[in-house]
């Protein structure tokens, strides 16, 4: 027992110096690029075009096209509704018929089997989310060799696998759209801590370290309190949003969700301690799975980006590399109803800001 | 029962120290409250109190009935794929339009039926059980990504979350913890199948020269561990408002360590299912604490490794098997 309460003041101590380092813990050491503050959208030079390019391909530019559309995994509400977003975009062009068709589980091998078949069979167009970003390239360069166009959405091939890609959110984009609902949300002067996944999880390391550059240009009186790891976990990730509540009470008046678990179950935190309306919970999540607190009003928002809208624009990008009118060098991409869409990373369109579900229009969105 | 010479006998190694696991355990969490509670005096709030003897109610509830697997002389490594499985058939069963009673007795008799079969091929086919379940653990945890897609099951009735129930204040995870432990803890120590388990356990070949059906035994262990995982995964998919159909990581670590840093010994015979609930809620301590003294989370799993080694060394030494 004397052992344990060693331990357990050295751990204390041992781990006290490295809190004083970082204001926003759980980010990482790489540099930020933080948005305006307001919506303005600063022009960055894409850089030089580094996607693939079908060779012998016939000229397409206003003929009808046959598409095949391949995602990670069918049969999921997620990518339903991003082949519902392609279909508009046939629909809108009129000379695109579009099949989506993929494996039944995100299997990268059932993948290549796909695309492989099609190739085969002869298409124009395939439009992909990749399984594995390496593995899926060897058979899209055998399409681009065969003359078909290869445009990828929400999970990217490596560049010179396909010739597009469009990209559903960056790190600083997705930082802004949380620090600013966390904002309106909490008020300018409001304390507000975090529940993320681990504290070098890539991907919410990233979004932690643009939200707190982002937070410290725009909305620099929000108060950071802490950031407590709960892995994947959603028991875990409820009872620290729960020891938080408990920790700081009125002194705490906003959750910040990284992951697609810890942002339902910091929700039902704040449900089951009767804190609706007096502590706001942001975060990154399906639309599902926030449903119940959204529509029975204890939760505002959900962030994440419009998955109609995001197959929708890949459709579009389709159409516009087999016309012709979307080349190497492009700087922007004008995708129908989303408007303007810029190109970034040399060879990838942005879908633009994520997008905040609300109770208005949660319900039309089941993934 | 003939078994009744023999099991007080195994047992007495363990009270011989002066101080059990148990008692150890207790002084431990106690000693948490008191230097954390002092620091910050939110820590003691009752809503704290009951956010750390229910965060971890169902890994105690689940660590019941490993307790019983490691005392019979077997581990179960799938525990945490299989609390995922039946957490799934749960979710399905009731927004398929079953009546939540069905939902909530379902996984219960599904895990008894399924650890049955199990616990039959570790007994009769003589498949070391470390083996059978990292088998059993695989397949769950495919069939289960393959079965859901990895989507996760929403629009749960209201009257469905059992684990937001509460009795006198108390979230209702934390009566079925206290319950579950009491009632398995009387039987183990009172009924001729308890003493039989530790004679398993402790030796095979005494237990069946005492008459005791080892293969039997091991059977009836595994199904019962399955019918308690089955009551954990309900704990577990009634907690939110959503149930995550994948494996939750790591869980069957978690539980395996709640029994062995409990006091059951690894190596089979000794040990109590006290223990195992006590030391869930040191974890849970533990975990809630770092966050209140501002501790990096990663500490918990160093500090959950520490006390595994320690009880293990522990426990050998008073084995004498330890220089």
């Amino acid at each position: 027992m004397r052992s344990l309460l060693a331990l357990f003041v050295g751990t204390s101590l041992l781990a006290t110096p490295a809190l004083a380092q970082t204001p926003w813990t759980g980010g990482d050491d790489l540099p930020a690029t933080p948005l305006a503050c307001d919506a303005t959208v600063k022009t960055v030079a894409p850089g030089p075009y580094n996607g693939g390019a079908p060779t012998g391909a016939p000229n397409r530019a206003g003929k009808p096209l046959r598409v095949v559309d391949i995602p990670k995994l069918v049969g999921v509400g997620y990518f339903a509704s991003t082949a519902s977003g392609i279909q508009q975009a046939a629909k809108e062009t009129g000379s695109m018929t579009v099949t989506t068709d993929g494996p039944t589980k995100a299997n990268i091998d059932e993948q290549v089997t796909f695309i492989d078949n099609y190739i085969t069979s002869g298409v124009d167009g395939i439009l992909f989310a990749a399984n594995d970003p390496v593995a899926i390239a060897p058979v899209l360069k055998r399409a681009l060799k065969a003359g078909i166009n290869v445009v990828g959405y929400d999970a990217d091939a490596e560049p010179d696998a396909r010739q597009w890609f469009v990209n559903e959110a960056e790190p600083n984009g997705v930082a802004k759209a949380l620090i600013d609902q966390l904002a309106s949300e909490i008020g300018a002067t409001g304390s507000f801590a975090i529940v993320t996944s681990t504290f070098t999880t890539p991907n919410q390391a990233r979004w932690i370290t643009e939200m707190g550059a982002y937070a410290a240009k725009c909305h620099p009186k929000l108060k950071f309190l802490e950031t407590v790891e709960a892995q994947e976990d959603n028991i875990l990730s409820f009872n620290q949003a729960q020891t938080l509540i408990n920790k700081y009470g009125d002194g705490l008046k906003g959750i910040v969700g990284m992951t697609s678990v810890a942002t339902p179950a910091a929700s039902e935190a704040v449900q089951q301690n009767k804190l609706c309306g007096k502590m706001a919970v942001v975060g990154l999540a399906l639309p599902n799975a926030m449903k119940p607190y959204i529509n029975g009003g204890c939760i505002k928002s959900t962030v994440l980006w419009s998955t109609v809208d995001l197959g929708y624009a890949a459709g579009l990008a389709l159409r516009a590399v087999a016309d012709g009118t979307l080349k190497p060098g492009a700087t922007s991409f004008k995708a129908g109803r989303l408007g303007e869409l810029s190109i970034i990373n040399q060879s990838q369109i942005l879908l633009g800001a994520p997008k905040v579900f609300t109770k208005a229009d949660i319900n039309d969105f089941d993934f | 029962m003939t078994t009744s010479a023999l099991a007080p006998r195994r047992l007495l190694p363990r009270r011989l120290p002066g101080a059990s696991q148990e008692l150890v355990l207790l002084a431990a969490i106690l000693l948490i409250v008191a230097v954390v509670g002092w620091i910050n005096p939110r820590f003691v709030s009752p809503n704290n109190l009951t956010t750390i003897f229910s965060g971890n109610a169902y890994v105690a509830v689940a660590a019941i009935g490993m307790a019983l697997v490691i005392i019979c002389g077997h581990i179960d490594v799938s525990v945490g794929a299989l609390i995922g499985v039946l957490a799934t058939i749960s979710g399905i069963l009731v927004t398929k339009g079953f009546p939540v009673w069905m939902a909530w007795l379902v996984p219960v008799l599904v895990g008894g039926a399924w650890n049955a079969g199990l616990g039959a091929v570790i007994a009769y086919l003589k498949v070391p059980s470390i083996i059978a379940t990292l088998a059993v653990l695989s397949i769950l945890r495919g069939g289960l990504i393959t079965a859901t897609g990895g989507a996760w099951i929403s629009g749960l009735p209201p009257d469905y979350q059992l684990a937001q129930f509460r009795l006198l204040g108390l979230p209702s995870p934390v009566w079925f913890m206290v319950i579950m432990t009491a009632v398995a803890a009387f039987l183990l120590r009172n009924t001729g199948f308890g003493r039989a388990i530790y004679a398993v356990g402790g030796n095979r070949e005494a237990a069946e020269a005492e008459g005791i059906s080892c293969n039997r035994t091991i059977v009836g262990v595994f199904a019962i561990h399955g019918m308690i995982a089955g009551v954990a995964a309900v704990l577990f998919a009634t907690q939110l408002q959503v149930i995550q159909s994948t494996v939750p990581n790591g869980l069957e670590l978690l539980v395996i360590t709640a029994a062995v840093v409990g006091g059951v010994s690894i190596l089979g015979g000794i040990g109590t299912v006290t223990g195992a609930a006590l030391a869930a809620i040191l974890f849970s301590a533990i975990g809630s604490s770092l966050i209140f003294l501002n501790v990096s989370a990663y500490w918990l799993r160093a500090v959950q490794g520490v006390l595994i080694l320690a009880t293990v060394l522990a426990d050998m030494a008073r084995r004498g098997r330890a220089g």
